[in-house]
């Protein structure tokens, strides 16, 4: 989608354009010579002859500036065009060759770098005398290391993409690569800096005139303007002014236009971003009970936001109860809206362009009714989390002490020899070897797997009720996704606390929780005791993730069953049932109204269609939809008790 | 694991790629190296898919990249239908590099954002100069409208439409063997299953050579015809997907299974089968690499470092002391003959 470059872009283009024209057009326009003396009385102030007054010898002040800039945004837009032309190809060659190529170019850029600017001017200047090809030169040639280190930065970004490894495998030459593959990237990045190059060069142009090294006089530069006008700045400051803040527009246009474009080069917007707005608003509340003696309990949470596209339903009506010593898994794919409900419940949903309504109790107290100062005092010691990527979740240049030993001393007012000595424990009961010389490491010396054991040990140091784990072993391998699994529900069952586990893994959730929500398009559409879940599935979407998963028991080239399409658009989700589009048993009732959380025949199992499987009321008058072909089949020549076995069979023996 | 040794390898003429020793090094500063590949060899027939399976850091990426000479391997050989690749270099490399394609695993990193997708995949055609005829029929058979796809760039597709382009341009120059490395880990796993689906018709459809490499043990064994497992730049075990799982002899291939949720069949639980940390790379242990990590390691996985060697029908191990073997009773070598 188009992207709104915003009406600052446009004015600055617009000056720029304006100048520029100016510039060009300055023998067509009605005005005086730049070097006619006495157009008009010498130092008189703006006036209707003279828009911008004349200076000392009665010469038109705007004809000067407007002959002016062709020397500034001459020198400003040559310079870096000069810089570019030799800078940008040593750039792409260092960048792609590497090795001894990068090693020499890279040898004389910083040589280069090092050569004094100014003593490289005035030299110049003084053997070649101060024309305007001289300056332009001059400055080009001063830009071209710059240039070559950030078009060489910007190659090897791109070098490094896998795309440019898929050119090479199709067997595109060098030459090729880099023309079709590396230099339409990096020539956004570059054009960007360029105008901000240009801003510079203007200014560097503006100081060597003011010092008198650049063209000479009659010949007006703007920072010649600013030279000559300086003895009169008491009696006409318009002489001063007039070019001073000619040229300050002019550099601030500039590097407006090169902010602007690198901005679009460095964010992919897709539309779903909040818009910038007051803060959270609330939606009006829906009644509900307050359960007593629960620990947990989630009623009818909604985090909404307001985006260019329309509201986004992020987390929409979500409610549920958890007790200590149990396990509450979240399943959906991405999207579906699991990890935002995690952060609604803990109070992180982003503030800008949120609605928010619903309550979260921790034993009856509802959180959402809290100032931020309260809440923070029940983060850390009473809900806790742990998040996918451990490494983000440490700070790099803390020892690891460091920062498990804060929560205590925060938190729990703990003294640094008695933190150190507790976080020395909670190390070790997280199963990390030798904890007392891990706590003096930094995150990066250790691996993923003991990182994120660091992570639940600082998650756990105030013993909290709740466990918030979202997605805790995604980034992990196999092998230590099951250590540290094992870990959280060993703890789970030493401090008796409740876990929250959000994960995307179907076999994850079914191994280690006694209860799932699936969520899809922001709603919960399945819930209950995951054996029942999984075994009494009612649900068509949680049945077709679970047959879209490969098994293991099941044969080599297995043909899996496909769940088609995608997860829908949160900016405008279907009408009625969200998955009505991708379900193979939708019927019109499905487009047009929503099904709420019905009751299964066992407690606490809940789930949302008008036609779940596995009770008969889904596979009547289905036939002739694909997708589900084996399930149906049976249910055209079993009753439609046996196909619920049949379904559940297949399941259960897939797992 | 292992181990070394190409007694598993089959006779050249039945086989399409056959890689003997691989060994890729990387620097690690201060003139060590980091052992990434350490003698891998395996072969692959025309027409079947080998599942390549192991953790981060076992080398199944390495060597993905080592077969397509981005860069040659330090030691070893690649032969492609019986053409040594390693030697080769400059144009004459370039040449045979039609004949062996990639699929990537991250779906945005792997295509162009500022070319749009049609022109993406008519790349290969345009480089070897042939006509952009096939390109709407592959763009077809991969599920996308060639119409859309002429206008439009990688970032207005999904990721699951994002890997059908980047395999519509592995495919379109009708490649003899095509290596898959990790093409469905960054999808939701409704995607996967179409992903997934999707190879195994393109493989039919165009009697395609598929190396797969992942690290989901379930997505490779639904794919593969044989799953070489590797540990630490070695390989363990050798074996058609059912073999692999059912009787699963290697320690690390047992580890490796229990520690799937669900995946377990009978195993005991993960953390009594394998134990610590992965070694660093670049200090790996002697004799078999996974033996600071193996219950049932003894004084002579230290000295000396086992080779692959028969224990049922296809199936191969790296082990002085497989599962299964030696008296065990199940396994055996009668059945390794064939």
């Amino acid at each position: 989608m188009r992207r709104r470059l915003g009406w600052g872009f446009w004015l600055a283009l617009g000056w720029i354009a304006l100048v520029l024209a100016g510039a060009a057009a300055a023998d067509l326009l009605p005005l005086p010579r730049y070097d006619e003396t006495l157009a008009g009385p010498p130092q008189s102030g703006p006036g209707p002859d003279h828009p911008f007054g004349t200076d000392g010898l009665g010469r038109d002040v705007l004809s000067r500036v407007v002959y002016g800039a062709r020397v500034s945004l001459g020198v400003g837009v040559g310079a870096v065009v000069l810089g570019l032309l030799i800078g940008a190809p040593l750039g792409v060659l260092a960048g792609y060759r590497r090795r001894a190529t990068d090693a020499v170019i890279m040898g004389f850029n910083d040589v280069a770098l090092a050569f004094p600017a100014l003593v490289f001017a005035l030299a110049v200047v003084a053997f070649a005398g101060a024309s305007l090809v001289n300056v332009l030169i001059v400055l080009g040639v001063l830009g071209v290391p710059a240039w070559v280190r950030l078009v060489r930065g910007a190659t090897m970004v791109f070098s490094e993409r896998e795309f440019v490894a898929a050119a090479r495998v199709l067997g595109a030459r060098d030459r090729t690569v880099l023309w079709r593959e590396i230099v339409p990237n990096v020539s956004l990045p570059v054009a960007s800096y360029a105008f901000i190059g240009m801003a510079v060069a203007i200014v560097a142009e503006g100081s060597l005139a003011f010092l008198g090294l650049s063209v000479q006089a009659p010949t007006p530069t703007w920072g010649g303007l600013i030279n000559e006008g300086r003895p009169l700045m008491e009696n006409a400051p318009h002489v001063v002014l007039v070019p001073s803040v000619v040229m300050f527009l002019t550099v601030l246009a500039f590097n407006l236009l090169g902010d602007r474009l690198r901005a679009l080069t460095d964010v992919r917007q897709s539309g779903l971003e909040p818009v910038r707005r007051r803060r959270a608003d609330r939606l009006p509340a829906q009644p509900h009970h307050v359960e007593e003696g629960v620990l947990l309990q989630v009623a009818d949470l909604r985090t909404h936001f307001t985006t260019v596209r329309g509201t986004v339903r992020a987390v929409d009506g979500v409610s549920f109860t958890l007790e200590r010593g149990r396990t509450l898994a979240i399943v959906g794919e991405s999207g579906s809206g699991k990890s935002m409900l995690i952060r609604s419940i803990l109070g992180l949903a982003p503030d800008a362009g949120t609605l928010r309504g619903g309550s979260v109790y921790l034993d009856g107290q509802d959180l959402t009714e809290l100032d931020g100062e309260q809440l923070r005092r029940i983060l850390g010691t009473r809900l806790a989390a742990v998040f996918q990527d451990p490494m983000t979740a440490l700070n790099p240049v803390r020892t690891i002490g460091a920062q498990v030993m804060e929560p205590l001393t925060v938190h729990l007012g703990m003294k640094r020899g008695a933190a150190r000595a507790r976080a020395a424990e909670l190390l070790a009961s997280v199963g990390i070897p030798e904890p007392a010389r891990a706590l003096r490491r930094y995150p990066h010396q250790l691996s993923g797997g003991m990182r994120q054991r660091v992570t639940i040990a600082m998650a756990l140091s105030c013993g909290p009720d709740v466990l918030f784990a979202d997605e805790p072993t995604t980034a992990l391998d196999v092998t230590v996704q099951d250590q540290v699994l094992r870990l959280i529900r060993r703890q789970r069952e030493e401090r008796h606390m409740a876990v929250v586990l959000v994960s995307h893994d179907l076999s994850v959730v079914a191994e280690w929780a006694d209860e799932v929500i699936v969520m899809y398009a922001g709603k919960v559409v399945e819930r209950g005791p995951a054996a029942t879940l999984f075994e009494r599935t009612r649900m068509p979407y949680t049945e077709a993730l679970l047959r879209a998963v490969p098994k293991l028991t099941d044969p080599a080239h297995h043909p899996l069953r496909l769940l088609p399409g995608r997860p829908p658009d949160l900016a405008a989700p279907p009408s009625g049932c969200a998955f009505h589009p991708r379900c193979p048993y939708a019927r019109e009732r499905c487009t047009q109204e929503e099904p709420p959380l019905f009751q299964a025949e066992v407690p606490d199992h809940l789930y949302a269609c008008w036609y779940p499987v596995g009770t008969g009321a889904g596979v009547v008058e289905t036939s002739g939809i694909s997708g589900t072909a084996e399930a149906l089949k049976a249910a055209e020549t079993t009753g439609a008790d046996e196909t619920t076995d049949a379904i559940e069979g297949a399941d259960s023996r897939g797992r | 694991m292992a181990g070394s040794g190409n007694a598993h390898l089959r006779p050249s003429g039945e086989v399409v790629l056959r890689v003997e020793d691989l060994v890729v090094e990387f620097p690690a500063g201060g003139g060590r190296s980091v052992h990434a590949v350490s003698g891998v060899s395996f072969d692959v027939a025309r027409g079947e898919t080998l599942g390549i399976v192991g953790e981060s850091g076992c080398g199944k990426s390495t060597t993905a990249r080592a077969l397509m000479q981005l860069p040659p391997p330090l030691g070893g050989s690649v032969r492609l239908d019986g053409v040594e690749l390693t030697t080769l270099r400059g144009e004459a490399l370039r040449r045979t590099r039609r004949r062996l394609q990639m699929v990537f695993q991250d779906p945005i990193s792997s295509l162009n954002p500022r070319r749009r997708v049609r022109d993406i995949v008519a790349e290969g055609p345009r480089v070897w100069g042939a006509g952009a005829d096939r390109v709407d029929e592959m763009l077809t058979a991969v599920g996308l409208d060639p119409a859309t796809a002429a206008t439009r760039r990688p970032h207005e597709f999904s990721g699951g439409q994002c890997q059908r382009v980047s395999i519509a341009r592995a495919l379109v120059l009708e490649p003899e063997v095509v290596i898959c490395d990790e093409p469905v880990s960054a999808l939701d796993v409704s995607v996967q299953a179409q992903i997934l689906a999707l190879l195994e018709e393109l493989k039919e459809r165009y009697r395609l050579t598929l190396v797969f490499i992942a690290h989901d043990l379930a997505v490779v064994k639904n794919v593969s015809d044989r799953i070489l497992v590797m540990y630490l730049g070695k390989v363990c075990e050798l074996a058609p997907g059912d073999a692999l799982v059912e009787r699963p002899a290697h320690p690390y291939t047992r580890a490796l299974l229990a520690s799937i949720p669900r995946g377990g069949l009978g195993l005991p639980p993960a953390d009594r089968l394998i134990s610590g940390e992965p070694p660093s790379p670049v200090t790996p242990p002697s004799g078999c690499r996974f033996r600071t990590r193996c219950p049932a390691a003894t004084p002579l996985c230290a000295a000396e470092e086992p080779v692959m060697r028969p224990i049922g029908a296809d199936h191969w191990v790296a082990c002085h002391h497989p599962h299964g073997g030696e008296g065990n009773g199940a396994g055996g070598l009668d059945g390794a003959a064939g």
